[in-house]
């Protein structure tokens, strides 16, 4: 069987941190074939892909595509010999029809200058039946939901008659069944000829979709078998060195707490908005329990998370604290009585990454680091010492915390956080990018604040997360709560339940948290 | 020991490796004008030599040019603030105007309360500058009106508007001169360095890029302004007042504008004259980028300013060509000073060697 | 109609031009993602070179077309330092109008050995047109007709930049360039290209704008341009980045500036406070405009 891309020795160092993203990678995908590019998060499966779309220039190595060697200097040269990639974060342009996001850069003309809007309606149409897409190319982009997007992003590739399809993370932010279509979709392209990788870590995603996988780890090629030939403990094995296990040890959950915080029938309403942000959300936190909350993004996580921040002011309803009504406190009152909070975005919401690690350490207690308004330099840098050695951070308290690494930030985050924290703390995301190392050791802190009697919130969209660690689970789709699981209830509730839930194909009656 | 040492070695490396793109734009900048001096001038050595060496040639020139310097200060610093806060001040020309016109005509209608009235009328113009710069930071708090525009065009109204009081009802009538009445002998700051112009108030300037340094990095509401600017949201989350750090920072940075034109009023002009300040304002906004919002930069970068302007006016004097050779010059340094790429050149050497 | 009215709203009709044409360049860079505030600098290079070059060529249109040459290299060397020094485009720009500034002045007393006006005698009035379709439009006909030829093109040449904007490939390929940049980048496409083509755009427009300031008043003022580059600006902001809007906004702003042109001569209001009211006009209309937004925008 012919090669459709081989790629030998290839090394990649960025020039700014001098890390070795690839260090002599060698990979071939054969036509016709669903490749997994497995591995953890700074493997060096994206700039493997970056690589080969022209999107980075290796420093070393060599590339052929159907056989004939090429250097790929731009994604343009690339899409010309047939290589497409779908990023992970969408490259959409929301004011944009989908077929007006589809043809740019290769726009239809109508005469010799003006673009032939109708003309690339169509031949985007064309593409969309071919292989069976549900979605309208007349339709705004902005207007489509994540999974529909994701459609665009591979008909924009299929246009340009790509017939090597990267991906990267695709199922990410889809839900299962999103995600089951578009597997389907997938195969059908692998059978009319197509050759596709599929970047990933999860491994039942592996199993499920592909021919061959190939494992990354610190930059090197570790293991590329195929997929029949290997179980999911292996791949695991190889992806991280050694087995980690993400259950934690805790303390059975006993069901005799006292409440701590109070959602009552709470909505957040926005003008020109058809439906409500949060539409009569009702729950109680109690302490010494994780309460997760899941569901599909855009469905009302973001907004909770803004609320119970004291970002967004809430329309009707009470939010009630230890028996105050703190509905109207915003992030500055709130911060005063004690709110702990990790929030989703920890590069944009949760660190100043230009200032010193100290100085993001003291954000929320600055009134103790401070004597009639001077700052107390040496108590400051104490305390930075500290939480570092505790939370064993790889850095050093002066340094920009943007030098650090993500895992390295977060822990930053959480040691603050915790540090803060009276009687109950928000998760959001808390593990959203990090590997299985650092996600276990944000799972550990959890159980532990939960363990010492916090009442811990964890908004999550990652279901294997929210599974693993909560004693309750809230459901939320479109801005409303479908589904309260009981902690008995949670053991034996399946993924594929879940996924109804969350895409509000199914709703308990009258749920209430 | 040795390692403190070492530390600072490796401090003072680092700082000059820093200092190498600077080096490099005001290289560039002085290239422009001879290059400026040989096309425009038919003199261009007798131009030059007066541009580079005039404003140091005599304690007279020297003095002057140190004295260009305060009003750039205290603009520089006011802008500082405001950048490092994360706002834009463009209003500089009308604080600063105005700063000088409300402290002058306060050290007249004060005239018996000696030198009560200076620190009155100082702080009258200064909350003048401050006001004016806050309104455009209260528009931005409520109704996210950007304040880079708002300033600049109450500013430019503003202007005008003083234009009109000092050529109108606050116009000395028994002289010849577009200005106010002169302040009182008591109100006037001593000469230091006679025969220039300069005064005391340049050590009012020195203690105000201390007082601004302590301010933004040893006091809490400094750390907390700092934040604000590096990232709003983690300052929100944080728990820090944003609202307040709208218009906070862009009062003060107002303030220090007004203060630096009511210390040119009492230290040198002695009245205010129509449109005396011209090009103050916008001269403090490139001394601060220069600084890149650092207080402690803010002299240098007003010194290297003050003597542009000063051999500017030195060549016009002495040779054929005109001041404004002096923008030309400044808007080199300008269009290179945020350059990314330049800016690198220090930290390129660095893994060469 | 109220005879006051007539004159005043003819002379807005004329008086908004120059804010149109620059605002109209302005619209390319702003849809490109860059806050261009160089459009003053701009224009006061296009206005100056204009009737400099009109002056040494006498041909009117080898003038303005070397005036708009000498606008654009500014434009080019704003969107070379910008761009490809990676510089801060709200610094560059302020450059771009400090540099204009400067040399508008320099060149002045070293071509005429004069800083302050200088009046070009042998220069013709800018032709006029009279369009005669125009006068039957209803009740507003009379305000539309007798005007210079800028106004004319510059009506044109909105067209033509809705044209450019909203069907060609370039037009789309810009406004995604400001939306979103990694997916110009994710395409194989040169967000800095539709950049710099943007700027050259505004130089093209501004000095357009800045010549008809020069060339209908026969002389070059220092500074003539006072403010108007900033306030083409406001006119993008206000327009709602939108062709269509920038006309609207323009003509707001131009009837402004001719009410109080009438004002002066009516009621004897000091010249300084006259020339104080299109900078607090446009600031009550931008604070208005932002109150708008923001209330859009509220969480009830």
């Amino acid at each position: 069987m012919e090669h459709a891309v081989e790629m030998r020795g290839i090394v990649k160092i960025y020039p700014e941190t001098g890390l070795r993203a690839n260090d002599g990678v060698d990979l071939t995908l054969n036509k016709g074939q669903i490749l997994c590019l497995a591995g953890e998060n700074g493997a060096g499966k994206t700039t493997l892909m970056k690589v080969l779309y022209g999107l980075e220039k290796p420093d070393a190595g060599t590339i052929s595509v159907m056989g004939n060697p090429v250097s790929i200097t731009s994604p343009l040269q690339a899409n010309r010999l047939g290589i497409g990639m779908v990023h992970q974060h969408f490259m959409l342009v929301d004011d944009f029809t989908v077929a007006q996001n589809v043809t740019l850069g290769k726009e239809p003309l109508k005469g010799r200058f003006s673009y032939d809007l109708k003309g690339a309606a169509d031949a985007v149409d064309a593409v969309i039946r071919k292989h069976r897409f549900s979605i309208d190319a007349t339709k705004r982009v902005g207007s489509l939901t994540v999974g529909q997007k994701q459609q665009v992003e591979i008909v924009k590739m299929l246009y340009r008659d790509v017939d090597i399809l990267i991906l990267d993370e695709p199922t990410a932010v889809l839900t299962e069944q999103e995600i089951e279509s578009l597997f389907i979709t997938l195969r059908a392209l692998a059978e009319h000829g197509t050759s596709l990788i599929l970047i990933t870590h999860k491994l039942h995603e592996i199993t499920t979709i592909s021919d061959r996988v190939a494992i990354m780890r610190q930059g090197a090629m570790v293991g590329d078998f195929p997929t029949d030939s290997v179980d999911g403990k292996q791949i695991s094995r190889l992806m991280m060195g050694q087995s980690v296990s993400l259950v934690v040890d805790r303390l059975p959950y006993t069901p005799v707490q006292h409440p701590v915080l109070r959602f009552d029938n709470v909505s957040v309403l926005k003008r020109n908005q058809q439906r409500p942000l949060l539409n009569g959300v009702s729950f109680t936190a109690r302490s010494g329990e994780i309460l997760g909350f899941a569901g599909v993004g855009g469905n009302g996580l973001g907004v909770l998370e803004a609320v119970l921040g004291g970002f967004l002011p809430i329309s009707s309803g009470a939010i009630v604290h230890k028996d105050e009504d703190i509905s109207r406190l915003d992030s500055h009152a709130l911060r005063k009585r004690g709110l702990a909070y990790v929030p989703a975005d920890r590069l944009q919401v949760g660190s100043a990454l230009q200032a010193a690690v100290s100085e993001n350490l003291i954000v929320d207690a600055r009134n103790e680091f401070s004597r009639h308004g001077v700052m107390q330099r040496k108590k400051i840098e104490q305390h930075a010492q500290s939480l570092l050695k505790t939370y064993s951070v790889k850095g050093s308290p002066s340094m920009p915390i943007g030098t650090l690494s993500g895992g390295n930030i977060q822990k930053v985050i959480l040691a603050r956080e915790i540090t803060q924290y009276q009687d109950y703390i928000v998760f959001s995301e808390p593990t959203w990018g990090l590997d299985i190392a650092s996600s276990r050791f944000v799972y550990e802190r959890m159980v532990q604040l939960r363990d010492e009697g916090a009442a811990v919130l964890l908004i999550s969209s990652n279901l294997d997360e929210i599974l693993a660690v909560s004693d309750r689970v809230i459901v939320m789709y479109r801005g409303t709560i479908v589904a309260v699981l009981e902690s008995e209830e949670l053991r034996h509730v399946t993924k594929e339940d879940m996924g109804a839930y969350m895409l509000g194909l199914r709703q308990q009656e009258a749920p209430h948290g | 020991m040795v390692d403190r040492m070492e530390k600072r070695r490796v401090t003072i490396v680092a700082t000059l490796r820093n200092s190498i793109g600077a080096v490099v734009i005001v290289g560039i900048a002085l290239a422009a004008l001879v290059v400026l001096s040989l096309l425009l001038s038919e003199t261009p050595m007798k131009t030059l030599r007066y541009f580079f060496l005039g404003p140091v040639q005599n304690t007279y020139y020297f003095g002057n040019m140190l004295n260009m310097a305060i009003p750039l200060i205290f603009g520089g610093l006011g802008v500082s603030l405001a950048m490092r806060s994360g706002s834009f001040n463009l209003g500089g020309e009308g604080q600063l105007y105005s700063g000088a016109f409300v402290a002058t005509i306060s050290a007249l209608a004060l005239a018996r309360w000696g030198s009560a009235g200076v620190v009155v009328a100082l702080l009258l113009g200064t909350c003048t500058g401050g006001l004016l710069a806050a309104l455009s930071g209260v528009l931005r708090m409520k109704w996210n009106t950007s304040e880079l525009i708002t300033s600049f065009l109450v500013s430019n109204a503003v202007v005008l508007v003083v234009s009109y009081l000092i050529a109108g009802p606050f116009m000395d009538p028994a002289t010849n001169l577009i200005a106010t009445r002169m302040i009182p002998e008591s109100f006037r700051f001593t000469r230091i360095l006679e025969p220039s112009n300069l005064s005391s108030a340049l050590f009012a300037a020195v203690i105000a890029v201390l007082v601004v340094h302590l301010y933004l990095y040893k006091t809490k509401s400094g750390y907390e302004l700092r934040l604000f600017g590096l990232n709003p949201r983690f300052a929100a989350y944080g728990g820090i007042r944003t609202k307040w750090y709208q218009v906070w920072p862009m009062f003060l940075s107002g303030a220090f504008y007004g203060l630096g034109g009511g210390m040119a009023i009492f230290g040198t002009y002695y009245a205010c004259m129509k449109e005396f300040s011209t090009g103050m304002g916008w001269n403090g906004l490139a001394v601060a980028l220069i600084a890149r919002h650092r207080p402690g930069a803010v002299i240098p970068a007003a010194l290297f300013f003050a003597y542009i302007e000063s051999g500017a006016r030195n060549a016009m004097l002495h040779s054929d060509v005109t001041f404004e050779i002096a923008s030309i010059v400044q808007s080199v340094v300008f269009f290179l000073v945020t350059s990314a790429v330049l800016q690198k050149i220090g930290s390129v050497q660095r893994r060469s060697v | 109609m109220n005879p006051v009215a007539i004159p005043v709203l003819h002379s807005a009709v004329a008086i908004m031009t120059p804010l149109l044409l620059a605002a109209m360049g302005g619209l390319f860079t702003e849809l490109s993602g860059m806050l261009n505030i160089a459009l003053e600098g701009l224009m006061l290079m296009g206005a100056f070179a204009s009737i400099v070059f009109t002056h040494f060529t006498g041909n009117m249109v080898v003038g303005i077309a070397l005036g708009v040459l000498a606008s654009m290299l500014l434009a080019a060397i704003l969107g070379t330092v910008t761009l490809h020094l990676k510089s801060n485009v709200f610094i560059t720009a302020l450059a771009a109008n400090l540099f204009a500034s400067g040399l508008t002045v320099v060149l002045s007393f070293k071509l005429f050995g004069n800083k302050g006006v200088v009046v070009f005698d042998g220069i013709a009035s800018l032709p006029r047109l009279d369009i005669p379709v125009l006068a039957k439009i209803p009740v507003f006909g009379d305000i539309f007709i007798g005007h210079n030829i800028f106004v004319y093109m510059s009506w044109v040449l909105l067209a033509l930049c809705a044209w450019v904007l909203y069907r060609t490939p370039f037009g789309f390929r810009l406004r995604a360039t400001g939306i979103h940049e990694q997916a110009m980048v994710s395409l194989g496409m040169r967000p800095s290209r539709y950049r710099f083509i943007a700027f050259l755009v505004s130089g093209f427009t501004c000095a357009l704008g800045g010549a008809m300031l020069t060339l209908n008043l026969g002389a070059f003022v220092p500074n003539i341009t006072s403010g108007k580059g900033w306030i083409a600006l406001v006119v993008i902001f206000l327009g709602q980045k939108k062709p269509i809007g920038l006309l609207f906004a323009a003509l707001v702003f131009g009837f402004a500036d001719a009410f109080s042109n009438y004002a002066q001569g009516a009621w004897n209001v000091p010249a300084d406070f006259i020339l104080a009211i299109p900078y607090v006009f446009t600031l009550v209309a931008m604070v208005l405009f932002s109150i708008y937004t923001s209330r859009k925008n509220r969480v009830e």
